[in-house]
């Protein structure tokens, strides 16, 4: 006797407005549950853990109208580097130029912002000493920084056509010790009792709290400069992608190389447009960390960040907008895992594994997008041509 | 001729009532199809028309969404079958040899025909099972050499070694797809005995075109398709060309075109003594010297791969000669890149059209503007304005009549005659763009017909002639001497990178075309 | 279909609870943040904030045993949470500042890295108090705290400089910093007080806690010709290594015995239970001064040796209690001088002894370490 029903997955022809929609929040839903049977297994209670969860990850509403934001904005903070590792990932994925470097770039870029802000007042002692002018040169100078970071790989890709999987992967290694090197070495804080960690920055490189701007001073905590900025990128990059010439160059390439080739287009141009541009937003992604958080250059850039933006630029389908909405949920996920340890007491590899099983059901559920399951009776009887005939 | 008369064969098998939708389309409806036991059964239809679809029902790709298929390869007597896959298909005697091979180009023959089949044991024995091989292949006639590598066959042969695969698989019915689309004239006849031989041993063949000659040529009956409908199925021998044409595309169809005297005009492009390398660093274009003027046509004829593609991408600027000139209305580009061809005048239908001349991801407004994306109004300074791009869509969509007509669909959904009108549409626009009072803009056409059925080689043959009537120097790349005898005004024939003579179609024979393109100098 | 509709239903009911969840507080470590006058009832929150998993039988687990010990102490006056393996960096703000608005009297965070964030949060947390394990900075309501882990490091070095045949002894380290150099340098003087031609090799990690990198640091000294692996790192990977290739080694943080029997010689290990429990004690009378620097000896018994392996010889273990005696008196202290270093230049002069804030700021090496 065999089984008498038949699965089968069949490729869709097109993608509904309602499927591209309606699977990935279903396979959200399906995540959740399948991570409520984890936390049973684990001894939590699923629907107490995801409560805390939210709450941890967003507040909850007697917070809110004490006007406490806390959780928000812990969200917002962890969301930043996301939104700027995910834009960049998705900018080099559009023209399948595969950037694996980000974590790299986003160090160079910190770097860079170290050097600005701790050696630049003494290199340029007339430049004034105000926010005005630090917070532009720190971002020009991130920018170079993660841009040059990509931009190696990238001409070593289209110079001499090596693979620029492993020529930014490895290159984030490089980033990494050289990083490591200058903070326990000769970037070390000479006040610091020869512990690893640079000076801190002067304060006119810090990029302002949102209490201290104007407007945005109903969000107090952590919450700093770097969110706008990579909110007006992701808009930027928005338009530069669906409006201009070079964004239409960008996807024509990404689509089809022979035939943006035909249509008189530069690979190689804009191989490297693409990716100083993906280079440069990594880069300011490591700004933001060491000046809207740290405030010096010390252990715990390298967690991970520039990794964690290839999962949300996938999930966002590479698109910039998008990529906003998935790194806030991604940080959701991160902020709120906090508290299966810190409200419920769980081990922290709990979070790790809950995160891990949500982010494959979102990414496998991606497959039914694309194709439909489809659901046959097998009608056991003559006729049938098959294994079981 | 078969001692049988085929009418007389019993069935082996009945698809009754197919219907099968997808998303917006319905793809085939209430088709009937009966294939006789040792029959040549063509189905014939223009692109779109629901050939593939009905065949991938039959190979079991597809579950049909109405109607009932029955077979009787394995048995005597016609029996109801559900076909859940294609191995499936496989495992009831349906054979399909795609107009793409799947064949691996490193293993041999007999490697290539184990790979994937039900009883092949884990460990091979090569000796043994080349023997088998063998044998079929001398019992269908088939003649190829198990021992050989893929890569050192002809692609006749390596059909032959995709039709001996389902033989060895135990196929009764082979399904062919589109055949010759692949072969030379020569080739094509031979697969042409193939099939006769193989259907006097019973197999029976459906073969899939859009040609009618080879309809006519081959088949003992005919299916024809016309917008997800069957049409008719016809004995060949009771129907001319001109009957099948009417019923492929629902009217009358002329087989020549009328063509008015050249007019012609200044020189457009010139070519002095062109030499360049193919991807292999090998010679491919040498010392070609060409000139065309507006208000011609000029063919270039050869067996493919004797210096064509080289030869186009010089005078569009993909490829840089390595000796020679060219220059276009009067200005010498000479190893510039793509883009001063565009700008200079020169517009470019290729050969690969989802691989080149469109990005089939992409929605049709993006393909419009694919060489006018840098001017005015489609972008103004770096930005693109989008109402003029869909304002240039739908007109371009609405003068070349391409359908599904949706700007917003993806290229990839268009038929292949579809694919091609919204590339001439494109093409031409940029010729009526870039041609500028008495200088002629040229337009470069690569095998502009090929694949595609009666009524879209109609419309690109009269396009092409437009564009001579109206001025435009063209270049027309074919493998089709009837095409290019009716439609050059001169033609110049490649052997081995070089021009082996410009002649006039008019008074040149097809057979010393043939020998010019065999690198024989006519006398 | 049942098990289906369950699904659903507890999908809803999990989406259900996420978008209302108005009181999220009900859990038990968070239900009583409402105390400001203290009530004798009301029992003192107190959450620790680790670096690794607290299964690393190092530095983590010597916290939490010390939070045990608490908790064992007080009973229900005291309640206790931790979060552990959190990065250092700009992530700990967020948990520290999370425990703060929690409501949590004391927050004690136990790895460098927090010291920034734990000074930042502080400040907006004037009445909550914080202890910051092995930093330099602190405020109105942030201790430090560390221990002079010198000290048993130079009685473990006697150990070794005995054990040892090829006077060759491995170090594997994890970063250059005071803390561990001050390590090796009293180790150094410790096993060469045994035996003067000591030389000690040093492999730096870079790193606190990854077993395959300390593991293969181990393997490369042993390699090298060291026939005794000391370690200043949080997991047990090098004395495994040595333990393997038949070498004996010096623990560190908590005595593994268990894990590599006999071949541990002995190690200084951490007991924080000690000053958590007075530290606590003090808040709880409200005497305790929040803002001390606290660096604990031998004497205190916050830091103290391992028992002794039996391959440890009687005569050395004598020797090793005795200057234990010497230093817990406070006679004698292990960076007194004359000590040269591996330059050649004397950096204490005979007669004098390092002060605190020297040793605190201690980056040269002794005569007879090599890196």
């Amino acid at each position: 006797m065999s089984f008498p029903w038949k699965f089968e997955l069949e490729r869709r022809l097109e993608v509904s407005r309602w499927v591209s929609w309606g699977v990935p929040t279903l396979s959200v839903l399906a995540a959740f549950f399948f991570g409520g049977i984890i936390l049973s297994l684990a001894g939590a209670p699923p629907i107490e853990t995801y409560r805390a969860m939210a709450a941890g990850a967003f507040g909850s509403i007697s917070e809110w109208a004490d006007g406490n934001f806390f959780a928000v904005t812990e969200t917002l903070v962890r969301a930043t580097p996301l939104i700027f590792t995910g834009l960049a990932v998705a900018m080099a994925f559009r023209m399948l130029f595969w950037n694996i470097g980000t974590e790299g770039q986003l160090v160079m870029g910190a770097i860079a912002g170290t050097w600005v802000a701790i050696y630049l007042p003494d290199l340029l002692p007339w430049l004034p000493q105000t926010r005005w002018v630090y917070i532009p040169v720190g971002i020009i100078a991130a920018t170079i920084a993660g841009a040059f970071w990509a931009f190696i790989p990238a001409i070593m890709k289209v110079k001499l056509g090596v693979n620029e999987i492993i020529s930014t992967l490895m290159f984030n290694y490089i980033a990494i010790l050289l990083y490591q090197q200058l903070y326990t070495g000769p970037w070390k804080d000479p006040e610091g009792f020869g512990f690893p960690g640079s000076a801190q920055f002067p304060e006119f490189s810090w990029f302002p709290k949102f209490s201290e701007i104007p407007v945005l001073n109903v969000l107090s905590g952590r919450i700093h400069f770097g969110f706008i900025i990579a909110v007006v990128i992701a808009g930027v990059l928005w338009v530069v992608m669906d409006k201009t010439r070079r964004g239409y160059e960008v996807r024509l390439l990404g689509e089809n190389t022979n035939a943006a080739q035909y249509a008189g287009i530069s690979v190689i141009k804009n191989v490297l447009f693409v990716m100083i541009l993906s280079g440069g937003v990594a880069g300011i992604a490591g700004l933001s960390e060491v000046a809207g958080l740290g405030h010096r250059l010390q252990a715990g850039l390298d967690v991970g960040n520039g990794f964690t933006g290839i999962i949300v630029a996938w999930i966002a389908k590479l698109r910039p907008l998008s990529v906003v909405i998935v790194a806030i949920l991604m940080a959701a996920l991160f902020v709120g895992g906090d508290q299966l340890q810190i409200s419920l007491g769980l081990p922290s590899s709990i979070s790790s594994v809950l995160q891990g099983a949500i982010l494959l059901s979102v990414l496998s559920g991606d497959v039914f997008t694309r194709y439909r399951l489809k659901i046959t009776r097998v009608v056991v009887g003559a006729g049938v041509v098959g294994e079981e005939a | 001729m078969t001692t049988t008369q085929p009418e007389t064969r019993r069935l082996v098998v009945e698809m009754r009532d197919i219907t099968k939708k997808f998303p917006g389309v319905i793809a085939n409806e209430d088709v009937t199809l009966e294939v006789r036991r040792g029959e040549i059964h063509a189905l014939l239809g223009e692109n779109g028309a629901g050939k593939s679809t009905l065949m991938s029902v039959l190979c079991g790709l597809y579950q049909p969404d109405g109607g009932s298929l029955h077979l009787a390869l394995h048995q005597e007597e016609l029996c109801e079958t559900v076909l859940r896959s294609p191995r499936h298909a496989i495992q009831a005697g349906i054979g399909m040899v795609y107009q793409h091979f799947k064949l691996i180009p490193t293993f041999s023959v007999t490697e290539n025909i184990l790979l994937g089949a039900e009883d092949t044991p884990t460990v091979l024995d090569l000796k043994q099972s080349g023997a088998r091989i063998a044998e079929i292949a001398e019992r269908f006639a088939l003649p190829v050499d198990p021992e050989a590598r893929v890569w050192q066959l002809s692609v006749g042969e390596q059909q032959r070694v995709e039709i001996l695969k389902q033989l060895y698989r135990g196929a009764a019915l082979l399904i062919l797809d589109e055949p010759t689309a692949v072969l030379t004239p020569q080739e094509s006849d031979a697969l042409g005995e193939t099939m006769h031989s193989l259907a006097a041993s019973g197999v029976s063949i459906v073969f899939i075109s859009h040609k009618l000659d080879e309809v006519l040529a081959y088949a003992d009956r005919v299916t024809v398709l016309r917008g997800g409908k069957t049409a008719a199925t016809v004995d060949v021998a009771d129907v001319t060309k001109a009957d099948l044409a009417r019923l492929m595309v629902g009217r009358d169809v002329l087989f020549s075109a009328d063509k008015p005297d050249a007019e012609l005009g200044p020189d457009a492009l010139v070519l002095h003594g062109v030499t360049a390398m193919g991807d292999r660093s090998v010679t491919a274009v040498n010392n070609v010297s060409l000139t065309v003027r507006g208000g011609e046509i000029l063919g270039i004829a050869g067996v493919a791969g004797n210096g064509q593609k080289e030869l186009v991408e010089v005078m569009t600027g993909l490829r840089t000669p390595t000796a020679g000139s060219v220059t276009v209305r009067g200005a010498d580009l000479t190893g510039k890149s793509a883009i001063d061809f565009i700008q200079g005048g020169v517009a470019h239908v290729p050969a690969d059209r989802l691989g080149q001349g469109l990005a089939g991801n992409l929605p049709l407004t993006d393909n419009v503007i694919l060489k006018s994306f840098r001017s005015e109004p489609i972008s103004h300074r770096s930005f693109l304005n989008k109402k003029a791009i869909r304002e240039m869509s739908i007109r371009l969509i609405e003068a070349f009549n391409v359908l599904p007509g949706d700007p917003d669909a993806k290229a990839s959904g268009l038929s292949g005659g579809n694919q091609q009108k919204l590339i001439l549409a494109r093409e031409i626009d940029a010729t009526d763009r870039l041609a500028v009072g008495d200088e002629p803009a040229v337009l470069v056409a690569v095998y502009p017909t090929r694949g595609l059925d009666v009524g879209a080689i109609e419309i690109v043959r009269d396009a092409l002639l437009n564009q001579r009537a109206i001025g435009a120097a063209v270049v027309m790349v074919s493998e089709d001497l009837d095409e290019l005898r009716t439609l050059s005004d001169r033609i110049a024939v490649l052997h081995g990178g070089e021009v082996m003579g410009v002649v006039d179609p008019a008074s040149t024979s097809k057979d010393d075309l043939g020998l010019l393109m065999a690198g024989e100098r006519l006398s | 279909m049942k098990r289906k509709l369950f699904a659903l239903v507890a999908v809803l009911a999990i989406v259900a609870a996420a978008c209302g969840g108005g009181s999220a507080d009900t859990t038990t470590t968070t239900a009583a943040d409402t105390g400001g006058g203290g009530a004798a009832e009301e029992p003192m929150k107190v959450a620790f904030v680790y670096v690794a998993p607290i299964g690393d039988l190092g530095w983590t687990y010597q916290h939490d045993l010390g939070r045990q010990a608490v908790e064992a102490r007080f009973g229900d006056k005291v309640e206790t949470t931790f979060i552990e393996n959190v990065a250092e960096g700009p992530d700990s703000e967020r948990v520290i500042r999370d425990f703060a608005n929690k409501g949590f009297d004391l927050i004690i965070a136990t790895s460098f890295g927090y010291m920034d964030p734990t000074i930042t949060v502080a400040a907006e947390f004037p009445d909550t108090q914080f202890v910051h394990i092995s930093g330099f900075k602190n405020a109105d309501n942030v201790a430090t705290l560390f221990g002079r882990m010198y000290q048993p490091r130079y009685l473990s070095g006697m150990a070794a400089g005995a054990a040892t045949e090829s006077n060759i002894l491995g170090y594997v380290a994890a970063f250059p910093i005071p803390e561990v150099i001050r390590g090796i340098d009293a180790f150094t003087l410790g096993a060469q007080s045994v035996n003067p031609d000591i030389e000690v090799r040093v492999v730096w990690t870079n790193t606190w806690f990854d077993p395959p990198t300390e593991k293969e640091a181990a393997e490369a000294l042993l390699a090298a010709g060291a026939d005794v692996i000391a370690q200043h790192q949080d997991t047990t990977e090098p004395q495994k290594a040595a333990q393997a290739a038949g070498a004996v080694s010096i623990s560190y943080n908590s005595d593994i015995s268990e894990i590599v029997g006999d071949s541990v010689l002995t190690g200084p290990v951490w007991d924080w239970g000690v000053k958590y429990i007075s530290i606590i004690e003090e808040m709880m009378a409200g005497t305790y001064d929040g803002s001390e620097s606290y660096w604990g000896g031998l004497s205190d018994g916050v830091i103290s040796l391992a028992p002794f392996s039996d391959r440890v010889s009687q005569e050395t273990q004598d020797a090793i209690n005795a200057k234990m005696a010497e230093f817990e008196s406070g006679a004698t202290d292990v960076f007194c001088g004359p000590i040269v270093d591996n330059e050649g230049t004397e950096q204490v002069a005979a007669g004098t002894c390092m002060d605190d804030g020297s040793m605190l700021g201690m980056e040269w090496f002794v005569k007879g370490v090599s890196q």
